[in-house]
């Protein structure tokens, strides 16, 4: 009867870790961010992944709130005094692990966010807006229920979450989805074709992510 | 295959592969740099044509327009836009298909245009996607102008690349063909030192070991020729007069006495000083060798106009003159003449005529007789002279009794000649030692009719008399080249040609018109042998004759051989495969003579020969000399393997 019962507890604890989900970041990257970005980054970090782990059973909207609430209490500054050029897409583990970034790293990382969460690609577009309140180019995430529903919309200057009907300050200029382009993106033939290519700014940080720049 | 064509085969095979691995990379990227082109394009268009359709506010009528007007203006193969659904909205596709590239290009490149997609949006709403693909006839016109260029660069760098690879070939390797050179000639027995030494290390080496072993077995030659030279001057002359000796006429007179010869006959004087002994008191040794230096100076004088003559001091005391072609008349005038100055001579050393005098025995011999015949004759006649009061006496040998006359031959040979009607026969030359045959000698018949065919010692003296004997050689040779006896292949034969027919003019000439023709063809490994006499010249002609051999691959025989030359240097010009010579000539040569003869013969790698052997007992005289090559009737005693 033991043996059955510490075979049973066992097998649970074996189909648990199987099933376990990864950390959004994982051990040994954080290291390297904690290495980096020292121990205050690594608190930052670790917070995010309470607060992804509070929210991972909860509906879209409850992700969409929690991912928005987190990332807007990082400080805006423009890529030029982070980086030192004028337009660059920084990897959510840079714009954490520095705790500062322009409107498209807020979209970057609030997007990657979500998608660890669960929320479908397809539904989560990056988009470019015209803002009449600061008379200025910025990017918004907007989120689509279905392609066809009102998106909301996810905006590092406002902490909260709002239909686009009400953003009358925002002007939307052009939509884009990277994964839906890459799906799109076959020959003519109908074969995939050699390299995924979708959208410049976008390929350059799936690169960059892959090579898990910090 | 010489190492100068595998390693330009080689390194060819390499620079071309090399080569064609670049271009087909080169290709390859130029086709991936196109097809990158054709996504940019329709990627930038896709860009700019969805910014644009946003303005459409989702009106398809106007979104339509604005496909229709890039698509229109653009190198597009395909545009479509098609809503959230993946429904399609609309499209444009390129209807031509023509290619403006050779259809084996098309079929040989596979261009894929991709697909570039944009998404479309009004306002905050989505509309869709719309994906663009670039025409590839471009592409192809593009990728066949790269191709042409990358072929012709290619073809250039390959040519020109081979070219510089074949002369650093040739520079590179260049010792190594002097060192093939060398090698070549030492195979053939020449001695070459090269004198320009290799840089490269092991190429140095080899040549300073060739030249170290070139050099010793020259050192061999040149110490045989000078041993020879010391023991031909040692055997041959007579030390008091410098006249030839005994041995050195009965050597040389196997080439005078013999069926083909040319000379049919002429004089020999047996000539002997009495009253040595006389003079001998009277005067002293030392006077008396001065008298004998004298009479033999009248000698020289007598016959100075005769090209062939030999003279030979016999003994202490008796000298033999032996002049072909010399009738009996003027034999008879020559040793008047002699007794004459010879008295004068002994008057000057106050001599008694009647105690101390010249007697002539002169024997008018014929080239049929043999040495023993001439030699006794001769002495019979001085025998005789000795009783007449003149001192000379002329005998003559017994004219034979010919069964055909000089016209009948004349008639029978020119209709042979004619109807070429000679046929080839032959013996062999075996080693007695190792019981193999080293070669045939070919030999002829002359048939007649189907009952009457005559030998080579039968017909050949009258041929010589009625002088066809060398229209008889040039229809030999002809008959050999242009019609090769099919029973002769595969093996190896001689023919001895005959001083006088290879000296005539217009001979070479048409031996060389001959085996340009026909010689290369030659079923049969072939020797020519010619006579000592005319090799020993070591004239331009022999020189010639040389070289046409070794141009045909036909290789050089020496016969009649007698080492009379001063010099044998010739032997190492004209590299004989084999040096003939009678078998009194070998076993009568003392050791050191033999030994020299062997260390130029050695270093050469000439083989030497006896011929005429004619019995076990000869053989075996010449088996103890080292003399195992022998031809003859001896040979038919041996019994060869095989």
């Amino acid at each position: 009867m033991n043996i059955f019962k510490l075979l049973l507890v066992l097998s649970v604890f074996f189909v648990n870790s199987l099933y376990a989900q990864k950390p959004y970041v994982e051990k040994e990257l954080l290291n390297k961010i904690t290495k980096k970005y020292k121990m205050f980054a690594k608190k930052r970090f670790v917070y995010l992944q309470e607060i992804l782990d509070e929210t991972k059973d909860g509906d879209d909207l409850q992700k969409l709130e929690a991912v928005n609430r987190f990332y807007n209490g990082v400080r805006y500054m423009s890529d030029r005094k982070v980086y030192g050029k004028s337009d660059y897409w920084a990897t959510p583990w840079q714009f954490l692990g520095k705790d500062k970034g322009d409107c498209e790293d807020y979209v970057i990382s609030k997007y990657f966010a979500l998608i660890y969460l669960g929320v479908d690609s397809k539904k989560l577009f990056f988009t470019y807006v015209r803002s009449s309140k600061f008379k200025a180019a910025h990017m918004v995430l907007t989120y689509f229920k279905t392609p066809r529903s009102e998106p909301l919309i996810l905006d590092s200057n406002n902490q909260k979450i709002f239909p686009a009907s009400s953003r009358k300050d925002l002007t939307p200029i052009y939509n884009f989805n990277g994964e839906s382009l890459y799906r799109a993106s076959k020959s003519g033939t109908g074969k995939k074709i050699r390299s995924k290519k979708a959208h410049k700014k976008w390929d350059e940080l799936k690169l960059n992510m892959k090579r898990k720049l910090i | 295959m010489t190492l100068f064509r595998q390693i330009a085969l080689i390194v060819s095979i390499l620079l071309i592969t090399i080569l064609t691995t670049v271009l087909n990379l080169n290709f390859q990227a130029a086709n991936v740099s196109v097809q990158d082109r054709l996504y940019e394009d329709a990627k930038n268009t896709a860009s700019s044509l969805s910014l644009s359709l946003g303005s459409a506010n989702g009106d398809l009528s106007m979104m339509s327009t604005m496909i229709n007007a890039n698509f229109d203006s653009g190198n597009y193969h395909y545009i479509s836009l098609v809503d959230v659904d993946d429904e399609l909205l609309y499209e444009r596709k390129s209807e031509s298909e023509q290619l403006d590239v050779p259809e084996w290009f098309s079929n040989f490149v596979n261009i894929e245009a991709p697909v570039a997609s944009a998404n479309v949006s009004a306002g905050w709403s989505q509309v869709g996607i719309l994906n663009v693909q670039s025409d590839v006839t471009y592409a192809y016109k593009a990728l066949y102008s790269i191709l042409k260029g990358l072929l012709i660069s290619f073809s250039i760098i390959a040519v020109v690349g081979l070219i510089v690879l074949n002369l650093l070939l040739v520079v590179i390797l260049k010792p190594l063909r002097e060192v093939q050179k060398q090698a070549e000639a030492v195979m053939r027995n020449k001695f070459i030192i090269q004198k320009s030494i290799p840089y490269t290390k092991e190429f140095r080496d080899v040549v300073l070991g060739m030249n170290n072993m070139v050099s010793k077995v020259k050192a061999m030659f040149d110490k045989g020729n000078r041993e020879l030279q010391h023991q031909k001057e040692l055997e041959y002359i007579d030390q008091t007069t410098k006249l030839r000796n005994r041995k050195y006429l009965i050597d040389k007179l196997p080439e005078y006495l013999k069926v083909d010869a040319v000379s049919k006959g002429g004089i020999n004087m047996m000539i002997a000083l009495s009253g040595v002994i006389e003079a001998n008191e009277a005067l002293g040794h030392r006077k008396v060798d001065e008298l004998f230096n004298d009479i033999a100076d009248i000698f020289r004088e007598q016959t100075e106009d005769f090209e062939d003559v030999i003279i030979a001091r016999m003994n202490g005391t008796e000298f033999s003159i032996f002049i072909p072609d010399c009738e009996s008349m003027h034999g008879l005038m020559i040793a008047e003449t002699i007794l004459t100055n010879s008295q004068f001579v002994m008057k000057k050393y106050e001599l008694n005529a009647s105690e101390t005098f010249l007697s002539i025995g002169l024997y008018e011999y014929k080239h049929t007789q043999n040495i023993g015949e001439l030699l006794s004759h001769s002495d019979n006649a001085l025998a005789q002279a000795k009783f007449k009061e003149w001192n000379i006496h002329l005998a003559k040998a017994e004219e034979s009794v010919e069964v055909m006359g000089k016209d009948a031959w004349r008639a029978i040979l020119l209709d042979v000649i004619k109807r070429n009607n000679f046929k080839f026969v032959s013996w062999s030359v075996v080693n007695a030692k190792t019981k193999k045959i080293i070669h045939n000698v070919l030999s002829l018949n002359m048939k007649v009719d189907e009952d009457t065919t005559y030998y080579f010692g039968q017909f050949m003296a009258p041929a010589n008399q009625v002088g066809l004997s060398d229209d008889i050689y040039k229809n030999v040779l002809d008959m050999m080249f242009k019609t090769p006896d099919s029973n002769l292949e595969n093996e190896t034969y001689s023919l001895r040609l005959p001083y006088e027919y290879l000296k005539q003019s217009g001979t070479y000439d048409r031996m060389k018109a001959l085996f340009s023709v026909y010689a290369l063809t030659l079923p049969f490994r072939l020797i020519i042998e010619i006579p000592d006499k005319l090799a020993s010249q070591n004239s331009e002609l022999v020189q010639d004759y040389k070289r046409l051999f070794e141009r045909y691959q036909i290789e050089m025989g020496i016969f009649e051989f007698i080492g009379e030359s001063k010099d044998y240097q010739y032997l190492q010009d004209l590299r004989p495969v084999y040096i003939k010579g009678e078998p009194s000539y070998f076993i009568s040569q003392n050791e050191q003579s033999l030994s020299a003869l062997r260390l130029i013969t050695d270093s050469l790698g000439i083989s030497l020969i006896a011929t005429g052997v004619m019995n076990i007992d000869t053989l075996e005289q010449l088996e103890a000399k080292d003399i195992h090559i022998v031809q003859g009737r001896v040979t038919d005693m041996i019994e060869t393997e095989g």
